[in-house]
């Protein structure tokens, strides 16, 4: 690895839509329309507007995927490697932004994490999860086998049944998973539909605290399913 | 501008290969042994000159604790980490080596960058010969599963060869590229690359889309420590018990005889790909013990060896989310694959019969030639879009890892990281960098150390933004930019295990040395090769001229003269050891002879007209 320490660009964000090369203005997508260089990436620009798309949640992987390939195609490397060390590098960062992107928005979870990340309602492994009361019972219930089971074999005792045990446990939360996946894909369409009819802020509001509060759920779920897990394997 | 080749730098063998621009298909160069295997083996005499293949593995019977295979296994390593190697393998490493291992050749020591740098210097001079024209410019290939470290200690290597390093490929992927183009396939395709020392499995979708095609993986996962040499090593273990038995005498490990048994036993491991058994003579001094390996004893013996490369080829496809079932071929790559047990291994998994048509030991070389090609000529009839094959992480409180880019993304790929401080005064923060799949950062790959240098000030007012961004060659760059202070500071970087700049600058500057006398030394051998041939045949002829069925008088004295002095010119510059007067001297007794040959051309062509009717002709 080589490692550098550049200072920040004071100039940065204005600069950006103006071609580097030609001075054209109006030059904020991946080439400039009218000398056809690549592109420094424009600040705060995310992930949804590198695909060209709005900020919706339902997605159509194929086209999704063709796209990432007609990107890929132009913006690799591969293609820069004659070309200035400076163009290189834009190059380099927009083609890592490209696959960043491609690699959020590809799975409905990431993607919307990413919506309320990127709309600043969301921080990355800061809340301490609570069980969600209409799971409180159960999340006992497993955590009381689990400790049984780890009891069972340190004594080197029979963990058969409660092997079974778990394991039905854990069917049943990965069958929590799935409604509560099809929970968020209903709440995602929801924000599309509010996109297309101009909603308020309010509104938009509700649905991002709505979508925050069924991530926190099924992240919580998906723990206990991959803690199971272990413990099983 | 001199040329751009594709280099699969091997455990093993070593290979170079080119796009014949009159074919448009990738072809591999051969040496002067006439095979296109480079045995990866570097030997040092007394008084420093370097044997690089062919000549290097005889020397490794005559002078073993002068000559060193298997180096890729060293590349990228820490003295710490190839306790268990050097159980295996006679590396004699320098006790004086910190981060970076440096490896004994009888008074000297060197790095393992330098040792393959030695290869890959041979290589290059394979092709410069070959295009009679210097070669600048390379592809190299390394596995899939090699970490940073690995992948800088093979492009540091390219660059000590002088060469500049275009890219790096992942072995498998050049190889689908070679297949993809042999084929004309499309789907999802799983390679198998067990080669001398590597094992990697690679998932990869072939797609055609209106701009052309592209290859893209979809996951990869493997072993940089499990190859065909450790199929030797357990033969030998087996081996050496065996002799002991016999005769009651324990091998030295480092001896001479081992490697000579060693040997023996790599050409036997290669017979029982074909025959039923195979056996293996080892001569003590006063008694010779017969050794005889049957198929199936031999099976038994590798069979854990072959279910080690199983458990790779499982987390790969359960990372492309694919079931074996949807896997539309299966291609197999390195020389190990050669091995029925490991074709019959894979056939069953993928319940499919795996590709071999294509020459294991070339096809990655091949696909490194394509590569070259587009990088060099800067037309792209395909893209390949690899990923990283571990994910990356930073160290954070209690020793735990927190991952920022993970295993399996198309790169190049990055993430970004705020840092700040938590103390008042702070002038640093720790960074540590690291790579792999576990928790706790003890138990990764630690790739470097450095600290972010930030102005005093209350606790959490710093703002300092670090990019983590891993390019298309699979190696990490970092750089870090100060939010709130226009001060710039620099980082203080310490590689884990690798050359720093300046280390690489040094053994630059010393290689260029003997980059020069080498070539030079190669030109000189190949220009007294040509220049004997063509005195012998001229002298011949001007000796013996009816012989050559040469009316003398053809010739006038002049002519004759100019032969005569360029003769005696080629011979004094023969005494010297100046390759480009030895190749102009060659080519003024070229001009001379050009009558010469036309007379000779045109009385062979009489003589094979004789007595045939004009229609016959």
């Amino acid at each position: 690895m080589s490692v550098t320490q550049t200072r920040t660009n004071p100039s940065g964000p204005a600069a950006a839509t103006k071609c580097w090369s030609c001075q054209e203005t109006g030059a904020a997508a991946h080439f400039c329309p009218a000398c056809g260089k690549i592109q420094p990436l424009p600040a705060g620009a995310d992930y949804f507007a590198f695909f060209g798309l709005p900020q919706k949640l339902t997605m159509d992987p194929a086209a999704l995927e063709s796209q990432f390939h007609k990107l890929s195609w132009k913006l690799h490397p591969d293609n820069f490697v004659r070309a200035s060390e400076f163009e290189r590098n834009l190059s380099l960062e927009r083609s890592s932004e490209l696959n960043d992107a491609y690699r959020t928005l590809r799975d409905p979870i990431t993607r919307m994490e990413y919506l309320l990340l990127h709309l600043g309602l969301r921080k990355e492994g800061t809340t301490r999860q609570q069980a969600p009361p209409e799971l409180l019972e159960e999340v006992f219930e497993l955590n009381e086998s689990l400790d049984e089971l780890r009891e069972a074999r340190a004594e080197g005792g029979d963990t058969g049944a409660l092997r079974e045990r778990l394991a039905e446990a854990q069917q049943n939360f990965q069958k929590r998973l799935e409604e509560v996946d099809a929970e968020l894909a209903g709440v995602g369409r929801e924000w599309d539909a509010a996109l297309d009819s101009g909603a308020g802020e309010s509104s938009r509001s509700a649905l991002l605290a709505r979508m925050n509060e069924i991530l926190n759920r099924r992240s919580y779920i998906r723990n206990l399913v991959a803690g199971v897990e272990k413990e099983l394997a | 501008m001199g040329r751009t080749v594709g280099i699969d730098l091997g455990t093993t063998f070593s290979l170079v290969a080119y796009l014949d621009p009159a074919t448009g298909a990738p072809k591999c160069i051969s040496g002067p042994y006439g095979s296109n295997l480079c045995p990866s083996v570097v030997s040092v005499d007394p008084d420093g000159k370097i044997f690089v293949g062919e000549p290097a593995r005889e020397r490794l019977l005559t002078q073993p604790d002068r000559t060193i295979y298997s180096v890729k296994r060293l590349m990228g390593r820490g003295v710490a980490d190839i306790q268990e190697e050097l159980k295996l393998f006679p590396f004699r490493i320098d006790p004086d080596s910190r981060n970076v291992i440096r490896v004994r050749l009888g008074d000297k020591s060197f790095t393992a960058p330098e040792i393959s740098a030695f290869i890959l210097r041979e290589l290059r001079s394979w092709a410069e010969l070959h295009f009679d024209e210097p070669v600048e410019r390379a592809v190299i290939t390394v596995p899939a599963y090699f970490n940073d470290a690995q992948r800088q200690a093979t492009k540091d290597a390219g660059r000590l060869a002088g060469l500049e390093v275009l890219r790096l490929v992942n072995e498998p992927t050049a190889a689908a590229l070679a297949y993809g183009l042999h084929k004309q396939k499309r789907g999802r395709v799983a390679v198998y690359d067990f080669g001398g020392g590597t094992f990697d499995i690679s998932i990869l979708k072939l797609i055609s889309t209106d701009e052309g095609e592209i290859y893209q993986v979809l996951s990869t996962n493997g072993d940089t420590h499990l190859g065909g040499d450790d199929i030797d090593n357990a033969m030998m273990d087996l081996a050496r018990k065996a002799i002991q038995k016999g005769i009651g005498v324990e091998l030295d490990p480092r001896g001479e005889e081992i490697q000579g048994l060693r040997k023996e036993l790599i050409r036997a491991k290669h017979e029982l790909s074909a025959a039923e058994k195979a056996s293996v003579k080892f001569l003590a001094p006063n008694k010779t013990v017969d050794l005889e390996f049957q198929r199936a004893e031999f099976e038994e013996l590798i069979r854990p060896i072959v279910a080690r490369t199983m458990q790779p080829v499982r987390l790969a496809l359960a990372d492309s989310k694919l079931t074996p079932k949807e896997i539309d071929e299966v291609v197999l790559v390195g020389g190990s694959t050669r091995i029925p047990l490991v074709r019959k291994t894979v056939g069953e998994y993928f319940e499919r019969a795996p590709h071999c048509e294509l020459d294991p030991d070339e096809v990655v070389a091949l696909g490194a030639a394509v590569q070259a090609d587009i990088l060099e000529s800067g037309v792209k009839t395909m893209l390949l879009l690899d990923v990283t094959p571990l994910s990356l992480g930073m160290e954070t409180m209690g020793g735990v890892v927190a991952k920022i880019i993970p295993r399996n993304s198309t790169i190049p790929a990055s993430a970004q990281e705020l840092f700040t401080t938590g103390v008042e005064n702070q002038t640093g923060i720790d960074v540590h960098v690291l790579q792999g799949e576990r928790e706790l950062a003890k138990d990764c790959r630690s790739l470097a150390r450095f600290q972010l240098k930030v102005p005093p000030g209350p606790a959490g007012l710093a703002r300092i933004e670090v990019k983590f961004l891993i390019d298309a060659n699979g190696i990490l760059q970092v750089a870090a930019r100060d939010l709130r202070s226009g001060q710039q500071h620099m980082i203080e970087v310490q590689p884990s295990y690798g050359l720093n700049d300046e280390e690489v600058e040094r053994m630059l500057e010393e290689s260029i040395e003997f980059a020069e006398q080498d070539f030079a030394e190669r030109q000189l051998i190949e220009a007294r090769t040509e220049a004997d041939a063509i005195l012998d045949a001229t002298e011949k002829t001007l000796a013996e001229p009816r012989a050559a069925g040469i009316v003398s008088s053809e010739l006038s004295a002049e002519e004759r003269r100019a032969i005569t002095d360029s003769v005696t010119q080629l011979k004094s510059a023969l005494a010297g050891s100046d390759y480009k007067l030895v190749r102009q001297r060659i080519d003024e007794l070229n001009q001379a002879t050009m009558h010469l040959a036309e007379i000779l051309m045109n009385s062979a062509l009489q003589t094979a007209l004789q007595g045939k009717r004009l229609e016959e002709v």
